[in-house]
């Protein structure tokens, strides 16, 4: 039977609506009371340091529960109090606490640097003694060895952070808005993702009146399976880790290694399988043909292509046998796969052009035709700004953020600044809100810019690749306020939370990481996935930071065009030949994910996929399912937020006793 | 339009196997065939935003 060609937008609004909420609400009022302020506060502190050890220990900060966990305290004791609680109310308690909690996690850099200035990598590539002192003090500098972010060592990275912050919420906020402006008011697109956000705090709110709703036991569900498995998963070696110098793993954090038992008929194959089934659950919510399609690629990927073509023809060459997963994804990568990547990611920038230019031509001739978009009225009481004001502190903003990079790389060409903040941010920007606007998602993105960008200025020193470059992307975040629409919230209300939190966060986000590096060294014994993580990360940066030196770096080296082209070609091949065929664009993002990568850390997901897809769409139907899926989902994190929140806490305990030896 | 920008994509990707089969991989006759598909992807694109007439439909969800 031949197949109907569907359109991206068609193909991906479709998904969207099995998560559509009836309608819009066109009334709006004021989420930030006095209680949602000084809850999401109380809430969100409280689960903040759990989260950020959470992200150490298995890789996943948790931090998806505390907002749900601040929205349940806030609807029972609305219940409790005979009063309802209103959707503004619980969406800005959703956004202020996920915000909270997300505080701490903003300074991580700079424990990630601590760290890499003396690692042997650093050292060994020369330039543990070029980091500017900007990002980080020296190695060592007390404020590194003593781990202590409270020094006056780093007074000066601190201050450029803050700096930044300042600058980037004038021109995040002002960029959005005007670009939200026109893509949803002038331009009337639909933001079809955006109801599934909106719905959360949608659904929670029906829950403060009389009846109780499927949502609570659904969320129930979840809750007491993310409690099991972050007992099974973070609790025991978390909790192990506090009495023993070697902490148990019922589950190895963060794979197993099956690469070497492998290699007798897949040479040069990689399968690690990842122990965090909590993954199943994006199976769940993602659309099967990518699961599905991404895993198949992986396994052809890794138990033909690589062991029985590229081996065999000499193209991987640096493996040999023993090797485990990080040495041969490191062979691998520097053999063939690190140029192919290069080329498919030029494929998806090319692939995001082709959809979003016509759409950009389609929009034009829809205005002729219909008339009825370019209007620039907005909807009464929702809180707008002013245009002109908006736009004025946009340019404050950027200007600012130009003449700070300019402070910190004096060198660097000024002109390649100015035009990555005032002609490609722009541009860049509302290609983006435009895709988000139809889509749902960015498409549009020059892969390696950066690199491009410092090839062509022939700069040489290596501090530019410290230093932040204008060129940003306000698009993905125009959707943040359609759902603020969506929900009935005002906009100077968000506005007036965000900035009134900020200062808040900036203090207590420093305070608790610095306690957390206290605790042990990071990484070390006590966080398993980024001892097993940071090494392989610091080497990658290395090669990367390395890359444009004297031209022949290892990694330059290592880049082939032959096998660039090959990367861009297949992949354009298959998208084009998935076109010819009729199949959903779906398949594609699936199968460009999966080739090359190792299938091991996609078995969850795909358990999800099928589970969700064979049996529970059949036990509950579908529109069913894909509402209960983002409650199941939050009371997943939350069950395993609250176990990583209690670990936590008895492990600063028991760092905080000194031990008497008498 | 849909015709054409098919056959230029299967020119494309045969173009893109016969430089790999049988020219040796080389990244010249890769890119040529690269963009090939880039004007086949282009013209598929342009065709389905822009075709008038296009039926109003509601996409299946088989997903």
């Amino acid at each position: 039977m031949a197949r109907e060609r569907i359109s991206q937008a068609d193909e991906w609004q479709t998904w969207a609506q099995r998560y559509d909420i009836e309608g819009g609400v066109r009334t709006f009022e004021s989420g930030l009371t006095v209680k949602v302020f000084f809850g999401a506060l109380f809430v969100g502190l409280l689960m903040m340091p759990g989260s950020i050890y959470l992200s150490y220990v298995s890789g996943q900060s948790g931090a998806a529960a505390a907002p749900w966990v601040a929205v349940i305290l806030f609807t029972e004791l609305a219940r409790r109090s005979f009063t309802t609680a209103r959707r503004q109310e619980l969406y800005m308690l959703l956004s202020l606490t996920g915000a909270a909690v997300g505080s701490g996690m903003q300074y991580r850099s700079f424990i990630w640097y601590a760290y890499f200035v003396n690692t042997p990598q650093a050292i060994s590539y020369e330039i543990a003694d070029k980091i500017p002192a900007w990002v980080v003090p020296a190695g060592d500098s007390a404020g590194v060895l003593t781990r202590s972010l409270l020094h006056p060592d780093w007074l000066l990275p601190i201050g450029i952070y803050l700096a930044g912050k300042f600058l980037g919420t004038l021109r995040v906020v002002s960029g959005q808005y005007i670009l939200f402006r026109l893509t949803a008011d002038l331009e009337r697109l639909p933001y079809p993702m955006a109801p599934i956000t909106a719905q959360g705090a949608t659904a929670l709110a029906e829950t403060t009146g009389k009846q109780e709703t499927w949502r609570w036991q659904v969320f129930s569900i979840g809750s007491m399976a993310g409690l099991i498995w972050g007992f099974i998963y973070i609790g025991v070696p978390a909790l192990s880790g506090v009495m023993m110098s070697q902490p148990i793993q019922i589950l190895k954090i963060p794979w197993i290694d099956f690469t070497q038992s492998i290699e007798g008929f897949a040479p040069t194959g990689v399968f690690a399988l990842r122990t965090d089934f909590g993954q199943m659950l994006f199976g769940f919510v993602l659309p099967f043909p990518v699961v599905m399609s991404e895993f198949v690629t992986a396994m052809l990927s890794q138990f033909v292509l690589n062991p029985h073509i590229l081996y065999p023809n000499e193209i991987l060459h640096q493996w040999h046998p023993g090797s485990d997963v990080r040495a041969t994804v490191l062979f691998n990568g520097l053999d063939f796969w690190r140029s192919y990547d290069i080329g498919k990611t030029f494929t998806l920038g090319l692939v995001g052009m082709a959809a979003s230019v016509p759409m950009l031509f389609k929009l034009r001739k829809t205005q002729k035709k219909a008339g009825e978009r370019g209007s620039l009225a907005t909807p009464p009481n929702r809180g707008d700004f002013p245009l002109w004001l908006m736009g004025i502190l946009w340019l404050i903003g950027m200007g600012g953020f130009v003449w700070l990079i300019h402070w910190m790389v004096p060198n660097f060409p000024v002109s390649f600044l100015l035009g990555f903040a005032f002609v490609y941010t722009p541009i860049n920007s509302y290609i983006t809100a435009r895709t988000f606007g139809v889509l749902g998602r960015d498409l549009f993105e020059i892969p390696y810019l950066h690199e491009i960008t410092f090839i062509l200025s022939r700069y040489e020193e290596i501090d530019i690749w410290f230093a932040p470059l204008p060129d940003e992307d306000y698009g993905a975040g125009t959707q943040g306020w359609r759902v603020l629409e969506l929900t009935g919230t005002t906009f100077t209300s968000n506005l007036a939370a965000t900035l009134l939190i900020m200062p808040i966060l900036i203090i207590s986000g420093i305070l608790v990481q610095h306690f957390i590096w206290q605790i042990a060294p990071i990484p070390s014994a006590q966080y398993p996935f980024v001892q097993m993580m940071w090494p392989i990360n610091a080497t990658n940066e290395c090669l990367m930071k390395t890359s444009l030196r004297d031209g022949n770096s290892e990694i330059i080296q290592a880049i082939r065009g032959d096998y660039v082209a090959a990367g861009f070609t297949s992949s354009l091949a298959i998208y084009g030949m998935l076109w010819v065929l009729k199949y959903p664009s779906m398949w594609f993002y699936g199968i460009i994910g999966g080739i090359g990568a190792d299938p091991g850390s996609m078995v969850a997901r795909l358990l999800g996929a099928i589970i969700g897809r064979f049996y529970m769409i059949k036990r509950f139907g579908l529109k069913r399912w894909f509402m209960f899926n983002p409650v199941l989902a939050a009371g997943f994190a939350c069950g395993v937020g609250l176990i990583g929140m209690g670990t936590v806490a008895i492990a600063l305990v028991s760092k905080a006793v000194i031990v008497k030896p008498f | 339009m849909e015709k054409l920008a098919s056959i230029i994509i299967v020119i494309g990707t045969v173009l893109w196997l016969v430089s790999v089969l049988f020219l040796g991989g080389r990244w010249q006759w890769q890119m040529f065939a690269a963009l090939v598909l880039t004007v086949g992807i282009f013209i598929a694109h342009f065709w389905e935003e822009l075709s008038e007439g296009k039926k109003e439909r509601t996409t299946k969800d088989d997903n």
